[in-house]
């Protein structure tokens, strides 16, 4: 048992809770973040890639679209090493009301989005793959960003300030002094020992899951409705800027230029459970034929992935629950003092990844506002590490690192030119990631193979590098292309096939993976659900004496 | 003398050219890409799994085929499948070894054991039931490929003694990651080789058999025997993901024979369309650089490969293509592809259905023409890689079609 004591547990991991935590941080509180799993491994991790302008909302949430231009330019700003500014397109296709890119343009002004129309012509010289029949064009100042870049570095300068971050820490109970909120526990689920942390505040930003940490504090029915919608990788940025269709917000009409991929989505379905989150195969055509609307031949190009991600979305009264499109994209604060009688506990969930720093803010104001202390939000006052202002991250970085060391050192992932040493580093950093986590952190398999090549390599150079052995390896590497199978099998055509085909020549055919030894368990994680079953159990009498 | 045009320069393709020269037929080959065999792990397999592992193919056949009624081996048969067999153990000489009528069980690049039915003179020695010796695997520092620890540790799971060991020898001066190729180059010299030997010699303790990742020479088919002879030790080679030596060598030998015996070799073209009337086909489209050319002969082969090769294709739609000719394909029924990544995908099992002297089918089961026929990886019914199955019904179908169209004539 591992004990702790700070002023706020922020629990949740996402873009919202590394938000919170160098917020609470930079105003000078100790703070512990807890997330059940890797950081960004949630929402954060399962979204579009774009970093809003405002133009989207200019229409349809005129607020959010304010908040987003002025969040855009901090943000840009601040994680310059995880934003590329593109520019986006807002087109009107043949389909499309032209009386609504009056609005569009007329919204631009009063929000403050800024807006340039631009003739047609010049709009496909910009982007030739655009479908040429579109009628007007605009120019606003979208951008792209990768989700795990700005959430670690968020962490990272939390982390300067004082923060400590536990990841694949799960609470499964959060304990009270009469009606005040006074410690969490959790467990951590690699090693599965228990974790107590004391503290004074706990801001709940765990996104689509934070009903059942509400519920762990006795704050009930928090209704927070997953909405979940599918995003597919294209193999090649079809386009280099942002492509929006002026329209009314709706469904696949936006195609998003992220790292070497064009990403196309997304829909919204209300969802039952985050943790089970489908790619359906009338979504996936629904998405393909958008994607042809915007770029004529679009089907034509390679899918090499998809995803579901869940909106963690605030139920309105005023709209049906099945109707997540028009829920409130605003951020929903949650105070349990008010609504529930328990103090040292807020909750916060809705917003956009673009404004994440704005929605801590204003949680991290409120939570001082309870405690009745007075201290200024200084995160838009300086960047995360690393973040070199006026550098921003390019496409072709690592092509560059590789050419500088290929004479001493090995490619293995030739897709995202990952390195070996690359890859030690990551695993003597952390000798329990799993595949996926250095994954996320390398982009190991996420190229056009899809782990094809380098996974098996990974296995093997974690064994030589004596970071597990052959049982552990087997189990991660089956796991590995377990993962990567979800995302792969709903959008296999065309060249995609072909090249499952190949894969499966060398793991099946060559390399007869399927008849390695059975491998023992190696890591048999608490079960994700693990708040929700003790949410279940602190509702029973005894239970809820132990809280007490 | 019999025309026939050979479509495709994978292990079908080749071996059906063969087998039509041997009748006397004037052979022409289109190829359009390298040709699978490439990539192959330099053995041939017949029957692998079904799903159970099996130890003798030819005794497993019968039940497989009557479990299988749409493979390919139920058109071929047993004795059919035997006659593929024999005739490339003729084509490829001493390049396959036998194991009276077993299949072997070889150490793969991860570790597991791989049954195969005919294999490389130079993996054989690999087979943990032929000694008891103590298997000392040999990475390279330089060749990712090949990761000893995994492949060790996965050995000593099945209870063969085994260690890894790992060699800092880069193929060339200041290389720190080579392609197995890479290292065949250098493998193709002599001091190369005596080099390499200096080096292992030192690491490895009497009695102990080395397994070596698949380096040992390209061109020179005397490299596997000079270095164990330098050696003084057991040795055998383990074969790697592409770009793969043992099959270059297997495809360089097919090759060089086809040259040798004058067959037309037409490369790099790819063969857009079939013609013929009253189902006879009379000349297929090879587009080669700049124009389009007619070939007209007697009969065709198809051998263009299966998915892998893009022969056979899905598209955004979820139709099922074969996308060279337009063919109509074999699909299974039900749902093609799901969510368990270690559950058979039926998608793969489509291909070009035919009768049983392998000429292409249409939907009602008549031939397409009746001088069209289909060999290799193009055909439906298979799962080539779960199954170990590929090089069998390869070589089997080639030797169908080309003996049916020896018939005709």
């Amino acid at each position: 048992m591992r004990t702790y004591d700070c002023d706020v547990v922020v629990v949740g991991g996402g873009s919202t809770g590394a938000g919170v935590v160098r917020d609470v941080a930079m105003r000078g509180y100790s703070t512990i973040l807890v997330d059940r799993a890797d950081l960004g491994q949630g929402t954060t991790g399962r979204y579009h890639g774009l970093l809003h302008s405002g133009g989207r909302y200019v229409v349809s949430d005129p607020h959010s679209a304010t908040e987003c231009a002025e969040e855009n330019t901090i943000v840009t700003r601040i994680h310059a090493d995880a934003v590329e500014t593109t520019g986006g397109l807002f087109v009107s296709v043949p389909e499309d009301d032209l009386a609504f890119s009056d609005d569009f343009l007329a919204g631009c002004q009063k929000t403050g989005v800024r807006v340039t129309e631009i003739s047609v012509a010049d709009a496909l010289k910009r982007e030739p793959r655009v479908n040429p029949k579109i009628q007007r064009a605009f120019l606003v100042e979208d951008g792209t960003v990768d989700g795990w870049q700005m959430v670690w570095g968020a962490a990272r300068s939390a982390q300067e300030h004082g923060a400590k971050i536990l990841t694949y820490t799960a609470v499964v109970g959060i304990e009270k002094q009469g009606d005040a909120v006074t410690a969490v526990r959790c467990i951590d689920r690699r090693s599965g020992e228990d974790v107590t942390i004391s503290c004074r505040f706990v801001i709940n930003a765990a996104g689509a899951w934070s009903h059942h940490i509400a519920e762990l504090a006795g704050c009930h029915d928090v209704e927070v409705v997953p909405g979940r919608g599918i995003m597919i990788a294209m193999n090649h940025r079809l386009v280099n800027t942002v492509i929006n269709r002026c329209t009314y917000p709706a469904d696949g009409d936006i195609l998003v230029p992220v790292h070497t991929v064009a990403i196309i989505g997304t829909t919204d379905v209300r969802a039952d459970d985050p943790d089970e989150l489908p790619i359906p195969h009338n979504e996936v055509q629904q998405m393909l034929d958008c994607g042809e609307v915007l770029i004529p031949g679009f089907r034509q190009a390679r899918a090499l992935h998809a995803w579901s991600g869940a909106r963690p979305l605030v139920k309105d009264a005023r709209v049906s629950a099945q109707d997540t499109r028009h829920m409130s994209r605003g951020m929903s604060i949650l105070d349990h003092q008010a609504r529930d009688g328990v103090s040292g506990i807020l909750t916060i969930a809705g917003g956009k990844l673009t404004t994440y720093r704005l929605m801590a803010k204003n949680i991290v104001d409120r939570m001082c506002e309870q405690l009745g202390e007075e201290r200024d939000c200084r995160t838009a006052d300086e960047a995360v590490p690393n973040s070199t202002p006026g550098k921003n991250y390019v496409v072709t970085h690592r092509l560059h690192d590789r050419e500088a060391d290929r004479r001493d050192d090995q490619i293995i992932c030739e897709c995202e030119l990952m390195s070996r040493s690359m890859l030690v580093k990551a695993m003597h950093a952390d000798p329990m990631a799993s595949m996926d986590d250095l994954r996320r952190h390398l982009r190991l398999g996420m190229g056009p193979c899809q782990g094809g090549f380098c996974s098996l390599r990974a296995t093997g150079i974690g064994c030589a590098e004596g970071i597990f052995d052959a049982d552990t390896g087997n189990a991660r590497l089956k796991e590995f292309l377990s993962h990567r199978w979800i995302g792969l099998w709903p959008i296999l055509y065309g060249d995609q096939v072909r090249e499952t085909a190949l894969d499966e020549w060398i793991f099946q055919g060559l390399l007869d993976i399927d008849h390695l030894p059975e491998e023992k368990v190696v890591f048999e994680p608490v079960p994700l659900n693990a708040g929700a079953q003790a949410a279940q159990a602190d509702a029973k009498p005894e239970t809820t004496e132990v809280s007490r | 003398m019999t025309r026939v045009v050979v479509i495709g320069g994978g292990l079908a393709g080749l071996m059906a050219a063969a087998r039509l020269v041997d009748q006397g037929a004037e052979v022409t080959l289109v190829t359009f890409g390298i040709g699978g065999l490439q990539l192959s792990h330099g053995g041939f397999d017949v029957l692998g799994y079904t799903p159970e592992r099996v130890d003798r193919p030819f005794d497993a056949l019968d039940d497989f085929i009557a479990a299988h009624p749409d493979h390919p081996y139920a058109r071929l048969g047993t004795q059919g499948v035997r006659e593929g067999v024999a005739f490339a153990c003729t084509f490829f000489g001493d390049l396959f070894v036998g194991n009276s009528e077993r299949n072997w069980l070889l150490p793969t690049a991860v570790g597991a054991l791989r049954p195969t039915y005919l294999a490389s003179p130079t993996m054989i020695a690999a087979d943990p039931r032929a000694d008891h010796d103590p298997v000392v695997v040999v990475g390279l520092r330089q060749l990712k490929d090949f990761q000893a620890d995994l492949i060790a540790g996965n050995l000593v799971k099945q209870q063969i003694p085994a260690r890894a060991i790992v060699l800092d020898f880069p193929a060339r001066i200041r290389e720190a990651d080579a392609s197995g190729l890479t290292y065949a180059r250098a493998m193709d010299r002599a001091d190369y080789r005596a080099d390499f030997a200096d080096a292992l010699r030192k690491q490895l303790s009497k009695g102990e058999k080395a397994l070596i990742p698949a380096i040992v020479g390209h061109r020179t088919a005397t490299a596997f025997t000079d270095l164990r002879d330098r050696l003084g030790s057991p040795l055998a080679e383990i074969p790697l993901p592409p770009p793969s030596v043992p099959g270059m060598r297997l495809n360089d030998y097919a090759s060089r024979h086809l040259q040798d015996i004058r067959v037309r070799w037409i490369l790099g073209s790819r063969v857009v369309a079939i013609h013929g009337h009253d189902r006879r086909a009379s000349s297929v489209d090879v587009a080669t650089s700049g124009h389009i050319i007619e070939l007209k002969a007697d009969a065709f082969v198809y051998a263009p490969g299966g998915f892998e090769s893009g022969a056979i294709s899905l598209d955004s739609y979820g139709k099922v293509l074969e996308t060279h000719l337009g063919l109509p394909v074999q699909v299974p029924e039900g749902q093609l592809i799901g969510p368990d990544r270690t559950a058979e995908q039926p998608l793969f099992r489509s291909g070009l259905a035919t009768d049983d002297h392998m000429r292409v089918l249409d939907q009602q089961n008549r031939p397409v023409f009746e001088n069209l026929f289909a060999a290799g990886g193009v055909l439906a019914g298979a799962m080539r890689w779960s199954e170990k199955s590929g090089e069998g019904i390869a070589a089997a179908s080639a030797v169908r079609a080309a003996d049916a169209i020896g018939d005709l004539a």
